[in-house]
């Protein structure tokens, strides 16, 4: 990470790019190297400042040439690619990226939102697509899954979070040793809480990983459900661990 | 319709073609018979002319010179008006008997015909034509017989005029036939074309009239219609949905805009700032919402054939739809159950179904009492897979079924609940994407809503009224 606080020497960069590198290494040893790629400067300018005071490094290219360009010599932890853009468009970006055997998750921005348009983005090399407009806390959210995913390549067959654990062969779920009874869908909905626990998850990051589905709900049914397994695993024991993070979504660690 | 315009009209001048086409040919069947019929003519003469002449000459081998010059007079005298003609010359070019005053001067061809030209009648004032035969006899002697060609003549006159007067008449039915049909059609097309331009300055409700001849032109007529039909509602759609964008979310931005203003005014504290900010943040994601659903419907209407559609099984999101809803039903202590067969298949966009099922879900949970109970199901009938979700809720009267459908439309009983007045829309705009039928019935009580999908072996066949 020390690479990270070198500033860039001076006109190293074409015109256009706009760099911004944090000039100390992070403390929290959480933070990610990001890359944004997006025309809308005012937007980019809000979503840099969100993720840098969330403890991230961001780079901002507003432009495809400039982002290609800095894609392609920059390692980063997460990319993130405006679908339209001026030079290179976003999923040629992505295309170039994956033949030269670059393996950086890449998170989609796009105001296309048919399940077409998502399926070509995935199909391109994209690991996310999120549509626009969203909320900040979902792109952060998003990112920071992203980021995570690479960390952990190797499948994993137990999670342990505090005194919950989970085993993924035997499919079972206990806490303080107690096994715990789980249905089908509340097993998958821990398993992904868990896959990222420490980390903020939406629900709408839920209902597309754990129910796989593409809807807007009219009900804050993903709620619901995370009542219900809080039932389950929090209700007898202390300390909570399904914490709701306001205006965001769900994260499964200790309450602090 | 003026004269000239009709005579540039393209009808007009096939019928032009057509008749020009039928003249040539009438004109050549017309010459042929012509031409037949004055070979058969001649050779009816020839035949009556050598079969004369075959008798006569049996009676000279029988009884020599004076018995045929006996007969030839015999015969002349019965021929006064010089039909049938008769020349018997002696080897020094004495007539011996005929009605012939001279041997003819015209040379004969390579047969021995001669054609000649004498008078005829009854005073042989006649001009008439003769074809006749020389017959050259052993002792030096002449025979001529021949035949007059007046009669012949008279007949293919008549067969000329007849074929003449006749192409005449052809040809002028012909023209008014042309005249009449492309003026028939010319003012049809013309109609079309006056309704086409009443509708291009503005007057979306005119269609074009059917004369009910189930012609070709009722079936352009008729496309035509269906087409404008089907522009009018897309245009009074948007219309409609225009107004009621710019009143329905007219409302919230107001509120919006006001909560910021008065935010502005007084000297407030941060944390009543913030929690303004908070809501007003609530409020513009539940406008995105708003705005997202109508987004999803009207790109789900422009949606064509070419929409991205895979095999589903509709019982694995009934499974799916039931399950995702059914704590919710739980805590509002309504009975949520999902009855479903194997083995169906359908083809399907499964995001949007899902979205479609799951709008449909959530109201049958929202307006059931306590107590009541949500059917969803997916099954096979004659009409193909069915889709149904029923409540015991209070259901929607009939007239207000089809209503419901539209954009932002709220029944008056349902303003006390949350909801954007999109939802059903929604679920039309999926359905006829995929082509299946939308019911809304009364279940007794209760509402159910059907989707069914026609079989895809159905779905190519004709539809008629």
């Amino acid at each position: 990470m020390a690479s990270l606080g070198k500033p860039p020497a001076a006109g190293s960069w074409r015109a256009g790019v706009f760099l911004d590198t944090l000039a100390f290494e992070l403390s929290t040893g959480t933070g990610m190297r990001i890359l944004l790629i997006e025309d809308d400067t005012e937007a980019s300018a809000y979503m840099a400042k969100g993720l840098r005071e969330a403890g991230h490094t961001v780079d901002v290219a507003d432009d495809g040439t400039d982002g290609q360009f800095l894609a392609l010599t920059e390692r980063y932890d997460v990319l993130v690619i405006d679908r339209m853009l001026p030079g290179v468009d976003g999923l040629s970006i992505i295309t170039r990226l994956r033949a030269e055997g670059h393996a950086t998750p890449v998170l989609i921005l796009s105001a296309l939102g048919k399940v077409d348009d998502r399926v070509r983005g995935l199909k391109a090399g994209g690991d996310d697509y999120l549509v626009k407009p969203y909320a900040f806390a979902e792109l952060q959210a998003r990112i920071e899954a992203l980021g995570r995913r690479v960390a952990s390549n190797q499948p994993e067959t137990r999670f342990k979070v505090e005194d919950l654990e989970m085993d993924l062969l035997a499919r079972t779920v206990t806490r303080a040793g107690k096994t715990i009874d789980l249905q089908p869908r509340e097993f998958r909905l821990l398993d992904y809480l868990m896959r990222h626990a420490g980390q903020v998850v939406t629900r709408t990051m839920l209902l597309e990983n754990v129910w796989e589905y593409h809807f807007d709900p009219q009900t804050n049914l993903i709620d619901v459900h995370i009542s219900r397994l809080r039932q389950k695993i929090d209700r007898d024991f202390d300390p909570p661990l399904i914490q709701t993070v306001r205006g965001a979504g769900y994260s499964l660690r200790a309450h602090r | 319709m003026r004269t000239a315009d009709l005579f540039h009209a393209t009808t007009f001048r096939l019928a032009l073609g057509y008749l020009g086409i039928f003249m040539v040919s009438a004109v050549a069947l017309l010459g042929l018979v012509s031409w037949t019929t004055s070979v058969f003519i001649d050779w009816q003469v020839q035949e009556t002319v050598e079969a004369e002449a075959g008798g006569l000459s049996e009676l000279y081998s029988e009884g020599g010179l004076v018995k045929l010059a006996g007969r030839v007079a015999e015969r002349a005298r019965d021929e006064p008006e010089r039909r049938t003609v008769y020349l018997l010359q002696d080897a020094k070019g004495r007539a011996l008997a005929g009605n012939l005053y001279g041997w003819p001067d015209a040379a004969p061809d390579a047969e021995g015909w001669v054609r000649f030209p004498i008078g005829q009648g009854g005073d042989l004032t006649v001009a008439a034509e003769v074809l006749g035969h020389a017959y050259d006899l052993p002792d030096g002697a002449r025979l001529l017989v021949g035949h007059s060609l007046f009669d012949a003549k008279r007949v293919k006159m008549a067969i000329n005029h007849a074929l003449v007067w006749g192409l005449a008449l052809t040809t002028l039915l012909g023209v008014i036939g042309g005249y009449i049909a492309s003026h028939h059609l010319v003012a049809r097309v013309e109609a079309m074309s006056r309704t086409a331009r009443t509708i291009l300055e503005g007057d979306m409700t005119s269609r074009m009239g059917l004369t009910g001849a189930h012609d070709e032109f009722d079936q352009l007529a008729r496309s035509f219609n269906e087409m404008m039909d089907e522009i009018e509602r897309l245009v009074e759609g948007i219309r409609t949905v225009t107004d009621n964008i710019a009143h329905d979310l007219r409302t919230p931005l107001n509120r919006l805009r006001s909560r910021i203003d008065v935010a502005l005014l007084g000297e407030s504290d941060p944390a009543s700032l913030r929690a303004v900010l908070e809501r007003t943040l609530a409020e513009a994601d539940s406008l995105l919402v708003t705005f997202n659903a109508l987004l999803t419907i009207s790109q789900t209407e422009q949606g064509s054939r070419l929409h991205r559609f895979e095999p589903v099984d509709p019982a694995r999101l009934i499974l799916d739809v039931a399950e995702l809803y059914e704590p919710l039903a739980e805590e509002k202590g309504v009975r949520l159950e999902a009855r479903t067969e194997p083995g169906l298949i359908i083809a399907a966009d499964r995001h949007l179904l899902f979205q479609a099922l799951a709008n449909l879900v959530d109201n049958a949970v929202k307006y059931s009492p306590g107590g009541g109970h949500v059917t969803v199901s997916a099954g096979i009938t004659p009409d193909g897979v069915a889709l149904t979700v029923a409540d015991t809720g209070p259901g929607i009267p009939e007239e207000d079924r089809e209503r419901v459908l539209d954009r932002f439309v709220r029944l008056d009983r349902q303003r006390s609940t949350p909801g954007n007045g999109l939802g059903l829309s929604l679920v039309r705009a999926v359905a006829r994407l995929h082509r299946a039928t939308l019911t809304l019935a009364d279940n007794r009580p209760g509402l159910a809503v059907r989707l069914v999908f026609t079989r895809a072996d159905e779905e190519g066949a004709p539809r008629r009224p």
